[in-house]
């Protein structure tokens, strides 16, 4: 957890997922969404996917987890956990491995639960065939798993059915269920997109910690940069199917290299508490299969030249960083401007004007 | 009509409509396009094969078959719909209003329904028939009153999903009345389900016109009904084994392009949404003037 | 710049006639319980003034999208007064409330456009029904359909098109088009930027500031998250478990909250702040007891709360402008600090 900007790098583990090269067409082959995506994400790490919807952020997650919808596949690349390659496995292979190996928890938590059984029995019942356990033992790992999730009387929780607990407890227990084979990898896919500022702060802090304590690499999915630039070591901003930049959060945030995620950090509510500006980036991402040769942010980008929609632009390393690239012609000459945390005096005494019409007593 | 159109861009439906079409102009125009007189019984000629005078051959008593399968096109056509006619206008009309008028209006409806289904229907017709008379008209009305409680459930159960739509909460919001509500935001929805119910009312009825005939209710000999044809041709199966294929044929292709289009049109219900691995039909682009809007300032 | 952006404009000092008159929708010990269960509104007391935006923020179940149903008519009122201009519309019954509506004076903007436009009709359609339910003559209501249209900034183009022909974006600025073609003199929207992302939720808040301005009406958005209405609201009144505990002009109820609640809502909110999570250590309740069925609503979550806080606290005004309803209020910044 990067706490200040200026934190010396975390150790590097060993690399847990390896995706080199990926390639993932929709519409049985006929377009491109994803386009040579490669990143790591080693032990202990959470690793965000940022970028608006079409970005191919949730196509590169669901190739992750191989849960391809019919008519998507993947035709180049590599994909590995550990030394294990995912491409190519079978559907039952792929089942063992999201057992045990791989985790994940999605924004609809109540959608992946069955409501005619408690919560309980849907942790413990899988553990209880796995590991071979007695059914008071089977119990006695579930509720500790609760509690290692922070629900609070998890004894209670686990006779519970899914339509009696809130939707960030329903997350919890997700989480559970997703940490219960003791994965080395947990996805999470707009996990807390659709829970409440107070629970989604909780659990992002849960996942911080697991990640913590366990070791867990993390892949944070989500559109939205705020949510991930406080938890995340490392930040891929995609765009149209291909990263346009890559590197570690606090550096990214604090000065960005890509026009893109200069214009993302502009639209994030990044704790700007006053009456903030309403940026906007105009615009809409190109359909898949639409783009052109060069650059495909080009079309909305402000800083763009001709050179930049002649050819394909390649994603290089930052000159005078470390462990950071860029996939933008310009990135050199390019003074963007990134978003800094806030001044710690407030809120005592407010930097701003006092712009607010008051209230007329 | 958007919907004539819809169908027609699917091959399955264009070919269903040709079907219907053939059958519609039968019904209209099969009694002028008769060669002979469909009444006109000719004892030297009975159950005659095909050929010669008689395209099709000849019944127990003579009749040219093409001219009575022509002739009788228009009145099974006529009594099919008006079985389906009369079913509608029991059955769906109640069905809209039981779900968005009075609650007490709906249980009356649903216990008649349920009166109405516990009903054989074989002795519902003899009963219709005892009392308003052994006619065609009468079957089908009978016939008709029966099928109500499809049309009536199956439009209840549409509008009832609907009844708790949000656009319909809103239209209520905007103060819409009862009636706009059912016109502007239910009916469509529950048009694509009457259309599939229609098509296999249809069928059904084309089909009971035949069974009703084997009761003697209902066609009246000597008119000539596919119905009636079937029946009468069933009885003669041991010298004439192909005759009854001709009127069968006739409402089963029939039925078969009704049920084909029924298909047709569920299948082109807007509300399933775009297919899936379209993603670029329905994810327009900004329009310029979207983009120009996004430059503006708030405060102009 | 990749970004348009614009200096944020303070709303304009509201004219000294309208600051004295009434609150153009005042709310008054609103009680709404659903079938003689527990209440889900208490006793909440809310104003907004016409040009004027009112956030109401609060958590799932705490009652916000009961309190913008309860000023339409659509949540069962118990107690309490609801006024429009002076007008009671609590009262309202029948064929009065449907000529209310038909008015168009108050326009409720529903959470989701995907479910509260009708999926078979096109944009006109959607935007012109109010009209044409009030039955405005077609060339009127023709005229105003691309007037609003052009006010939420859609292209006329789009005007045949279905909803699920559309973008989300473009949706939801249907779904504000259709409210503002009555021209009304208050709206209320539900979550109207939380399932967008942030830049066309920055685009929809641009628009309803834009509105307010031009058109004047009282706006009142309910939202779950602070950042989408600390972008726009004048005022922000958190709701907690069907109570009102703390209101205020907007920035100064996000940046110096006086509530234990809203002290927590505004740490909880994704931010760059390293010293944020400390605060939220001391916000939070390291086990949350079971609610209460009377007193503090809070009180079981705050750890603040003591024996004193059993009674119902009463909103006390401790600086101009700002109310509050927590016992701790006057200390409970002090034990934060320590």
């Amino acid at each position: 957890m990067p706490a200040d900007p200026p934190t010396p790098e975390p150790s590097p583990g060993r690399p847990v997922l390896t995706v080199d090269g990926l390639h993932v067409t929709v519409a049985h082959g006929r377009t491109e969404a994803v386009r040579d995506v490669s990143f790591t994400v080693r032990a202990g790490e959470a690793v965000a996917l940022v970028g608006e919807s079409g970005s191919g952020k949730t196509l590169t997650c669901r190739a992750v987890l191989g849960l391809l919808a019919p008519g998507v596949a993947v035709p180049a690349g590599r994909i590995s956990l550990g030394d294990t390659e995912l491409t190519g496995l079978d559907e039952r292979a792929w089942r063992r491995i999201r057992g045990s190996r791989l985790g994940a928890v999605f924004q609809d938590p109540g959608s992946y639960l069955n409501p005619s059984l408690t919560v309980g029995r849907q942790l413990a019942e899988p553990l209880r065939l796995r590991l071979r356990l007695s059914r008071a033992e089977a119990r006695r790992r579930a509720v500790d798993l609760f509690a290692a999730v922070g629900l609070h009387d998890p004894e209670a929780v686990h006779d519970r059915y899914p339509h009696e607990l809130s939707g960030g407890m329903l997350q919890r227990v997700l989480i559970a269920i997703a940490v219960s084979g003791e994965p080395e990898l947990l996805v999470a896919d707009e996990a807390t997109t659709a829970l409440d500022t107070v629970v989604q702060a909780e659990v992002l802090e849960l996942l911080d910690r697991l990640r913590a304590e366990r070791g867990l690499a993390l892949l944070l999915v989500t559109h939205d940069l705020a949510v991930v630039a406080e938890v995340s070591d490392r930040l891929l901003v995609c765009y149209a199917g291909e990263i346009v930049e890559d590197g570690p959060t606090a550096e990214v945030v604090a000065a960005p290299a890509h026009p893109y995620t200069e214009a993302l950090l502009r639209v994030a509510p990044l704790g700007a508490r006053g009456r903030r500006e309403l940026a906007v980036i105009p615009g809409r991402p190109p359909e898949p299969g639409t783009a052109g040769p060069g650059c495909r942010f080009a079309p909305r980008c402000t800083y763009a030249t001709d050179a930049c929609t002649a050819a394909p632009v390649a994603l290089d390393p930052v000159p005078g960083t470390h462990r950071r690239s860029v996939r933008c012609l310009r990135a050199a000459d390019l003074a963007l401007q990134g978003a800094a945390a806030p001044d710690r005096t407030p809120p005592r005494t407010p930097d701003r004007e006092p712009d607010r019409t008051e209230v007329p007593a | 009509m958007s919907a004539v159109r819809t169908i027609a861009r699917q091959p399955l439906g264009r070919a269903a409509l040709a079907v219907l079409a053939l059958v519609a102009l039968l019904a209209a125009a099969g009694g002028r396009l008769a060669p002979l007189d469909p009444l006109a019984q000719d004892p030297a000629h009975l159950l005659q094969g095909p050929g010669g005078a008689h395209l099709l051959g000849t019944d127990y008593l003579g009749r040219d078959v093409l001219s009575r399968l022509l002739a009788g096109t228009g009145p099974s056509v006529l009594a099919a719909l008006e079985a389906v006619g009369a079913a509608m206008l029991l059955g769906v009309l109640p069905g809209l209003a039981s779900v968005r008028f009075a609650p007490a209006l709906a249980w009356a409806s649903l216990r008649a329904v349920d009166a109405l289904m516990t009903l054989p229907f074989t002795l519902f017709a003899i009963a219709a028939v005892g009392v308003l008379g052994n006619g065609l008209h009468q079957a089908m009305l009978a016939l008709g009153v029966l099928l109500a409680p499809l049309f009536f459930r199956v439009t209840r159960a549409a509008a009832l999903g609907l009844d708790r739509a949000q656009y319909v909460e809103a239209a209520e919001l905007m103060g819409g009345g009862r009636v706009y509500v059912l016109r502007a935001h239910v009916w469509r929805k529950v048009l694509p389900t009457v259309a599939v119910t229609t098509a296999h009312a249809l069928a059904t009825s084309l089909l009971t016109v035949a069974s009703l005939t084997f009761l003697g209710i209902g066609v009246q000999p000597p008119a000539p009904t596919w119905g009636g044809m079937l029946a009468s041709d069933l009885g003669f199966l041991s010298q004439q084994p192909w005759a009854p294929a001709l009127p069968a044929a006739l409402i089963m292709l029939t039925v078969g392009a009704l049920n084909l289009l029924a298909d047709t049109v569920r299948d082109a219900d807007p509300a399933d949404g775009p297919a899936l691995d379209t993603p670029a039909s329905n994810h327009p682009a900004d329009t310029p003037k979207e983009q120009a809007d996004a430059r503006r300032p708030a405060h102009a | 710049m990749t970004v348009t952006t614009e200096a944020p404009t303070p709303a304009p000092p509201a004219p000294a006639a309208a600051a004295t008159a009434a609150p153009r929708l005042r709310i008054r010990g609103l009680d709404v319980a659903y079938h003689r269960g527990e209440p889900v509104l208490s006793g909440v007391d809310l104003d907004a003034r016409a040009g004027e935006i009112l956030g109401v923020i609060g958590e799932t179940g705490s009652g916000k999208t009961t309190l913008a149903r309860a000023v339409v008519g659509l949540a069962p009122v118990t107690a309490g007064r609801i006024t429009v201009d002076g007008e009671d519309r609590t009262a309202l019954r029948g064929r009065a409330l449907r000529a209310a509506r038909r008015a168009g004076a108050v326009q409720y903007m529903f959470q989701d456009p995907l479910r509260s436009l009708d999926p078979d009709l096109t944009v006109s359609r959607l935007v012109g029904e109010p009209l044409e339910i009030a039955r405005v003559p077609a060339a009127e209501r023709a005229e105003r359909v691309a007037a609003a249209l052009d006010q939420v900034g859609l292209d006329g183009a789009l005007a045949g098109r279905t909803p699920g022909r559309l973008s989300g974006g473009q949706r939801q600025r249907v779904a504000l088009a259709r409210a503002i073609v009555t021209r009304p003199r208050l709206l209320l929207a539900d979550e109207p930027v939380s399932a967008l992302d942030a830049s066309n939720r920055n685009h929809v808040l641009r628009l309803l500031d834009r509105l307010r301005h031009d058109l004047g009406p009282a706006v009142v958005v309910i939202s779950h998250d602070l950042d989408s209405l600390a972008g726009v609201a004048d005022r922000i009144a958190v709701l907690y478990r069907g109570r009102v505990v703390e209101e205020g002009p907007a920035e100064a109820v996000l940046t110096e909250p006086l509530h234990p609640y809203s002290a927590l809502l505004a740490a909880s909110a994704p931010s760059l702040d390293p010293g944020r999570r400390a605060d939220l250590a001391l916000l939070r309740t390291p086990a949350a007891r079971p609610p209460a069925a009377s007193g503090c609503a809070f009180a079981h979550r705050c750890p603040f709360a003591g024996p004193d806080c059993a009674p119902r606290p009463a909103a006390v005004e401790p600086r101009p402008g700002r109310l509050v309803a927590c016992h701790r209020a006057p200390d409970w910044r002090s034990r934060l600090a320590r």
